[in-house]
C-alpha cells in the first residue's frame, strides 16, 4: 500500500538541515514554538558536542527557511547562538548569520 | 476534617492538580538534561509552568520565572544575590524568619519599619526614613500571621524613588490577592506554590527583576557544561540540580484552576468567610480577635484567649477534626510588632475550598472548648 504521506516525508527529509545554537533548553523552546507558530519546522535537540565549546547546549533543528526563521528570532529578540548547515557528508559547517 | 491552615499549606488541591502531577511523575524524567521524550517532556512541563506564571502576575520574560522548593528557597536565593554583609537591610516588622534568618545570615544590619498592625501610615513613614543609607528592603505583602495587607505597591514606589532593591515575599498573596509586577517593578518576588496558588509542596517561584546577583546553589544546569561558573542567564543561573517538573506541571494546572474559577472570586470567598468567622466570636469575651477597624483584608484571622493556651486551644480544635495553628508561626517579628510574643495566637486561615457550614461548625467548637 502507498503511504499518502511519504511524499511529504521525502520533500522534508531533503530539505537542508540547520542547526541554530541557543543558550538553554527554556530559550530553545520558546524558540521553536515561536518558528512553529510560522509553520517553520523546528524542534529542539541537544547539540552535538563537537559544535560548542561551552559544553551541553541545546539547539533548533530546522529543516529549510533558514532566513526566515532567524528573520523571525531576531524580530521577536529572541536570542541564539552560532548557526550551522549539515552538509553532503553529514558534517556541520558553521554558516554566517 | 475542618481544613483551617492554608497560610500553612493548602491542603485541599483541586482533582486536576493531582492529575497533571501524577501524569507527569509517569511520564517525565529530568529537565534540560536530553533531548529524548520524557526529558523534552520534563522541559516542556517548566516552562509551560513559566508562562503560566508570567501570564498570571503580568510578568513580561518567562525565562526570569526561576522555579524553587518553595518561598523559603526564592528568598534565600534573592537574599543570597543582593546582600552586603556589614550594610544595612529595612524589613517591615511583619517579617517571617525566611526573610530575618537568611538577612541575619548574610551579615547585613536590620533596621525594622511598621511596628503597629494595620497601620499603613505608621509603616509608609518609617519606610520613608529608614530607606536613606539602606542598600536593601524585603517586605512581606501579607503578615502570615495576621493576615495584615501592606500597601506593597507604596513600598515598592518608595524603594524605587530611594534607589533599593525590594525583594517582596508574596507567600500568602500569590494566588489569591492581586500581584500585578507592573505594580511592584522591584528586584525580586518569592512566593510558595503550595499555598494559594494551589499546586503541591515542593513547589515556589522567583520573580527575577533586572538585577542579577551570586546564585545560592551551584551545580549542573544542563547548559555550558563546561564553565566551571553557573551561566550567566535565567533561569539557569538559579536552578542548579534536577528540577521537580511534576511540581511544575502541577502548577499549571493550579494557575488554570484559579483562572478558570476566578482569583478575585477566590479572594472575595476566603474574605467573606473570614468575616464571617470574626461576626461569630467578637462578642465572646475571652477572645481577643487581631483584625482591622473596617474589614477584615484578608483571609487570615489570628486571635487568643484568656482563658486558655493558644497551643491548648489548638491541640483540642484538633483532636475534634479542626485544622489551626498555633505559636508564633515562624514570625516572632510579627508578633513583637503586635504585642503577642509571649503568648503566639491561635490562627484560621481559609481557602476556597471551605464552606460557611464549616466556619459555623469550628466557631461553635472553639465555644465551646473555651
Amino acid at each position: 500500500m502507498v503511504n499518502p504521506c511519504s511524499a511529504f516525508f521525502v520533500e522534508v527529509t531533503e530539505l537542508k538541515q540547520y542547526l541554530i545554537l541557543c543558550r538553554s533548553v527554556t530559550s530553545a523552546q520558546r524558540c521553536a514554538r515561536l518558528l512553529q507558530s510560522s509553520l517553520i519546522r523546528a524542534s529542539v535537540t541537544k547539540a552535538p558536542s563537537g559544535l560548542t565549546k561551552a559544553g551541553c547546549t541545546y539547539a533548533l533543528l530546522l529543516h529549510g527557511k533558514l532566513e526566515n526563521a532567524l528573520s523571525l528570532l531576531r524580530s521577536n529578540k529572541m536570542p541564539f547562538g552560532k548557526v550551522f548547515s549539515r552538509e553532503d557528508r553529514g558534517e556541520w559547517i558553521e554558516v554566517q548569520a | 476534617m475542618i481544613y483551617l491552615d492554608c497560610a500553612a499549606t493548602s491542603f485541599q488541591k483541586p482533582g486536576e492538580v493531582l492529575r497533571a502531577y501524577e501524569r507527569t511523575l509517569l511520564s517525565a524524567s529530568s529537565p534540560g538534561r536530553g533531548s529524548y521524550a520524557p526529558a523534552m517532556r520534563a522541559s516542556v512541563a517548566m516552562l509551560a509552568a513559566r508562562e503560566a506564571a508570567a501570564a498570571f502576575f503580568n510578568f513580561p520574560d518567562p525565562e526570569r520565572v526561576v522555579m524553587t522548593m518553595n518561598a523559603t528557597h526564592a528568598l534565600n536565593i534573592a537574599i543570597h544575590a543582593l546582600a552586603q554583609p556589614g550594610r544595612r537591610a529595612v524589613i517591615s516588622g511583619f517579617e517571617h524568619n525566611s526573610v530575618v534568618r537568611p538577612l541575619i545570615a548574610s551579615g547585613m544590619e536590620l533596621s525594622v519599619a511598621g511596628r503597629r498592625l494595620f497601620d499603613d501610615e505608621s509603616l509608609l513613614r518609617d519606610f520613608r526614613i529608614l530607606l536613606k543609607g539602606a542598600s536593601l528592603a524585603v517586605s512581606t505583602h501579607v503578615s502570615n500571621v495576621f493576615g495584615y495587607v501592606l500597601p506593597i505597591g507604596e513600598i515598592a514606589r518608595l524603594c524605587r524613588q530611594e534607589g533599593v532593591p525590594l525583594i517582596v515575599d508574596a507567600s500568602q498573596s500569590a494566588g489569591v490577592i492581586e500581584l500585578d509586577w507592573h505594580e511592584l517593578n522591584c528586584a525580586y518576588v518569592a512566593m510558595p506554590g503550595h499555598k494559594s496558588l494551589l499546586g503541591v509542596p515542593g513547589s515556589g517561584l522567583l520573580l527575577c527583576g533586572q538585577k542579577q546577583g551570586t546564585p545560592l546553589l551551584f551545580g549542573g544546569s544542563g547548559s555550558d557544561s563546561r564553565q566551571k561558573t553557573m551561566p550567566d542567564y535565567y533561569p539557569d543561573r538559579f536552578e542548579a540540580g534536577t528540577q521537580n517538573a511534576p511540581a511544575a506541571a502541577a502548577l499549571s494546572a493550579a494557575i488554570r484552576y484559579i483562572t478558570k474559577r476566578g482569583r478575585k472570586e477566590i479572594e472575595r470567598h476566603e474574605q467573606e468567610l473570614c468575616s464571617h468567622m470574626r461576626q461569630l466570636l467578637q462578642n465572646r469575651e475571652e477572645l481577643q480577635l487581631f483584625c482591622p477597624e473596617g474589614e477584615v483584608q484578608s483571609g487570615v484571622l489570628s486571635f487568643r484567649c484568656s482563658t486558655l493556651d493558644c497551643e491548648e486551644i489548638a491541640a483540642r480544635l484538633g483532636e475534634a477534626g479542626i485544622c489551626v495553628r498555633a505559636g508564633l508561626h515562624c514570625a516572632p517579628l510579627a508578633h513583637e510588632s503586635a504585642g503577642t510574643i509571649a503568648t503566639g495566637t491561635v490562627r484560621m486561615s481559609f481557602s476556597p475550598f471551605n464552606t460557611h457550614g464549616e466556619v459555623e461548625a469550628a466557631a461553635a467548637k472553639l465555644i465551646k472548648i473555651i
